[in-house]
């Protein structure tokens, strides 16, 4: 993977990530304005386009959630420019109240938007199917098993969407989004972006009462016809495997067939492999509308047919449905597991079983094996980075509550999600963005502990805002916590509207957090800065005493962020460390602290060290250490010449020097 | 089956994603097909981070089965270990030297959780007891000798290559990297690399 290859023109062959390849197709197909808000597994699509953007003459915005996203797409599209945006699974809740209308409207240029589901939730809050929304939204879903489909389908969504004048879905899951592979490059040939007349194309796109009863005759009918083009479509192929490799023909006597789509494909394929079992498989690319009758089709004449398909059955009570006198096996058999993401292990156990074969390998038994050599391991779960402003935030917090138990913690999505895990495991609610607010506003009333909620910048403006209005006009009882890192940390330091740039990294407008607040119409607000957390303590339980909303907005940059830019500019990471002879092994930096930079010296009873190499030089571990045995190396060698920390740090210990002087 | 199937492992933000792609890209330019699927998103966090890469005509699938890995490539002696149950009977580990500390092991350590810190040579032994051969490589001394101290992950290139060579040529590694990494950091990345061959 290499960001040349996305924007290179020619046509060759690359290797390229699944989104990176997406980005690709929607440049060769033209695409003439995209817009995103981040979120794992599809972050790369809207980061390839932001670089993309430098080269490329189309419109980019990162919007504040998934739904000004999809409307901002759609309202291109009106004007009929081929438009795109992507989304996590959970994205498209939030997306769903515009995509439910535009699937009754109808558009006029080619739209699509991609939905990135996480079956295993590696990094969201649930394993949401969102092939549900194409069904039940009546749009068309494409979804891809590989890097090189996903280029096609993109291709053929912005095609499928203009000749029906409908929003088209594609599905992908993180298997897909972040597999890489050797994928064939178009050519890329752009044209420029030029403003259209819209009395020329006008058209209202207006849905309520009879026009929304009309509107869904339209739709219906649309799909009608979307079901009798697709119903021939090269996306869905029979291939056939012979025991030992998988052919676009043949099988003809074949009696044990299998219906698959998306990654679950390619592990089905694996499995027969290892299995050596012929069968004859229906690969599906069009997964709305569902393809009966080439489903009727290739079950005809088949004794056993096995559905495989990751979460939900949704293909295979289709496939029930429709078909007779076939033995259809999946999930509703108990083969295959609605939860997880699937892989050859899992597949292959459940095709062995009912074609009756005995597997060639234990795997589960070799995991448990293998596994057991592994026990004397500790976990190792992602932490705040070395210098995050979150860490020194939470330790304040922690030190104002006290015991955890005497507050209600609403927590919300971002890097301080990671707040739930172990071993500090202090939140009580995690549900998703922007609802910190709202389980507040509950529990408040039914409580008797001070409730909190905490967000960050990004979810502030994402889905938090409506929360917070309404704990401010209800008059509720909750401290709010703003996390002002300057940028969507959690998936790579995206800018949001609290950022100066928007993308692309061009100047944007800056919204002030504070200003939004006191709009709204808080009174008490405190602005802490997060790395100096001695001060920070009688502020947040000065907030906290206060009856009503009270707001905190703890400030520091993204230290992943802060520090990137700082080394750019030119400044020198200037690392802390521990002074020996003045450590007494107190742990106050250890303790609920927990720095990937700190650990101990099991021989030297324990003193702490701190990684010279991992330490970023924020100097929160030197304020909590009781007995001043934590300091800067640029007092280590007397560095008055070295910055410490941060170039304006630097000045500020400056001053403090002539001051003394 | 004519595959061969690569577990890589480290910790977030140690470049495993760069290596990766370095021997993907590799093997595009030796006419190899390749496979990968990472995990990206909490990455960068300190985590576990484990890249599955597979090689070979008939590979579909961007998961490696348990017991189907030729080698296991590690950034930290921990996260070999930790995957092993990916590595085939008699497979290969080329683990960098060097252990690192969870966080979370460090405060159970403190809180008395724990008795002792997980030591290098029990790690070692572990992977040893699963009848794995193991080559240990002093990645980060060899980076720094290279001049670059965050070329660790392609000293491991160097070392993997040795295993590679019938598939992927050396020219096509060196090509790979020089098209990968930051142009000013060209020469002590090829550095790296040597280095690491000769491990």
């Amino acid at each position: 993977m290499s960001f040349k290859d996305v924007i290179d023109e020619e046509e060759r062959d690359a290797y390229m990530l699944c989104n990176e390849a997406i980005v690709r197709a929607a440049l060769e197909a033209d695409v003439q304005l995209v817009s995103f808000y981040p979120g794992a597994p599809q972050t790369e699509i809207l980061d390839n386009f932001e670089k993309a953007s430098s080269k490329y003459d189309f419109k980019i915005e990162v919007a504040a959630n998934e739904k000004v996203a999809l409307e901002t797409v759609a309202g291109a599209a009106m004007l009929g420019k081929r438009t795109l945006t992507s989304m996590k699974s959970v994205g498209t809740n939030v997306a769903s109240d515009a995509l439910y209308t535009l699937a009754y409207t109808g558009l006029n240029g080619g739209c699509l938007c991609l939905i990135a589901d996480d079956p295993h939730a590696h990094s969201s809050q649930s394993e949401q199917d969102g092939r549900w929304f194409g069904l039940t939204a009546y749009l068309p879903m494409l979804e891809p098993s590989t890097p090189k489909e996903a280029m096609e389908m993109v291709k053929k969504g912005f095609e499928l969407s203009e000749e029906f004048g409908t929003l088209v879905l594609i599905r992908t899951t993180t298997r897909v989004n972040h597999q890489s592979g050797i994928v064939p490059l178009g050519k890329i040939k752009r044209t420029p972006f030029e403003k259209v007349s819209w009395k020329e194309m006008k058209r209202p796109y207006t849905s309520v009462g009879e026009l929304a009863r009309k509107g869904k005759q339209d739709m219906l009918e649309r799909m009608e016809n979307i079901r009798e083009k697709m119903a021939k479509s090269s996306l869905n192929r029979v291939e056939y495997f012979d025991g030992k490799e998988l052919l676009d023909k043949g099988g003809d006597k074949e009696k044990f067939g299998i219906i698959t789509a998306g990654v679950a494909h390619s592990y089905t394929v694996e499995a027969l492999a290892r299995l050596e079992l012929p069968a004859k498989i229906l690969k599906l690319g069009v997964i709305n509308p569902m393809p009966e009758e080439t489903i009727i089709d290739f079950c005809d004449g088949l004794d056993k047919v096995v559905v495989v398909e990751e979460l939900s059955p949704y293909m295979e009570d289709v496939v029930r449905r429709s078909v007779k006198d076939t033995e259809i096996y999946g999930k509703r058999t108990g083969h295959f597991s609605e939860a997880l993401e699937y892989d050859i292990p899992s597949v292959l156990n459940g095709l062995s079983e009912i074609a009756d074969i005995e597997p060639p390998f234990d795997y589960k038994e070799y995991c448990k094996k293998m596994k057991k050599l592994a026990e004397i391991l500790p976990q190792r779960l992602p932490v705040f980075c070395a210098g995050c402003p979150h860490r020194a935030t939470f330790w304040a917090l922690r030190q104002s509550v006290g015991d955890p138990d005497n507050v209600f913690f609403a927590n919300d999505i971002g890097c301080y999600s990671m707040m739930c895990l172990p071993p500090v495991e202090w939140s009580d609610t995690l549900l998703c963005m922007g609802a910190s607010m709202g389980v507040a506003a509950g529990v408040q009333y039914t409580a008797k502990e001070k409730t909190i909620a905490v967000v960050g910048d990004s979810t502030f403006f994402h889905a938090a805002l409506p929360g917070i209005v309404n704990l401010v006009h209800n008059e509720d009882d909750v401290t709010i916590f703003v996390l002002d890192n300057a940028v969507t940390a959690m998936t790579g330091q995206q800018s949001h509207p609290g950022n100066e740039k928007k993308a692309g990294g061009r100047e944007g407008k800056k919204l002030d957090i504070k200003a939004v607040l006191e709009g709204i119409g808080i009174e008490k607000i405190y602005d802490i800065y997060s790395y100096e957390v001695k001060d920070n303590v009688p502020m947040i339980k000065k907030a906290l005493e206060h009856e009503g909303v009270s707001a905190v907005i703890s400030h520091g940059e993204c230290a992943l962020y802060h520090f990137r830019n700082y080394r750019h500019a030119g400044g020198k990471l200037v690392p802390y460390y521990i002074d020996l002879d003045k450590c007494e092994s107190v742990h106050a930096c250890v303790l609920n602290f927990m720095c990937p930079a700190i650990s101990v010296i099991p021989d030297e009873d324990g003193k702490a060290r701190i990684h010279q190499d991992i330490c970023v030089g924020c100097g929160v571990c030197s304020k909590l250490c009781p007995k001043g045995a934590i300091k800067s190396t640029a007092t280590m060698h007397g560095g008055d010449n070295k910055p410490v920390v941060t170039v304006e740090d630097y000045e500020k210990y400056i001053e403090k020097k002539e001051a003394e002087e | 089956m004519k595959q061969t199937n690569i577990i890589l492992c480290g910790i977030g933000g140690e470049g495993l994603v760069l290596l990766s792609n370095i021997i993907g890209e590799a093997c595009r330019l030796a006419g190899e097909n390749v496979i990968s699927g990472e995990m990206h998103g909490l990455a960068q966090r300190s985590g576990s981070v484990i890249v599955h890469m597979r090689i070979g005509d008939e590979v579909l699938s961007p998961l490696i089965p348990p017991g189907e890995a030729d080698m296991i490539v590690s950034l930290e002696v921990m996260e070999a270990l930790r995957y092993l149950h990916y590595l085939k009977p008699g497979g290969t580990v080329i683990t960098n030297r060097r252990l690192v500390h969870p966080p979370g092991e460090t405060h159970d350590l403190v809180m008395g959780n724990v008795k002792k810190y997980v030591e290098y040579d029990e790690v070692l032994d572990a992977i040893k007891g699963a009848d794995a051969d193991v080559i240990e490589i002093k990645a980060l001394s060899l980076a720094k000798k290279a001049g670059e101290v965050r070329a660790q992950n392609v000293v491991l290139a160097g070392a993997l290559s040795n295993a590679l060579e019938d598939k992927i040529s050396r020219d096509s590694f060196l090509q790979a990297i020089r098209g990968m990494v930051p142009e000013k950091a060209v020469d002590d990345n090829v550095k790296a690399f040597e280095l690491g061959e000769k491990a």
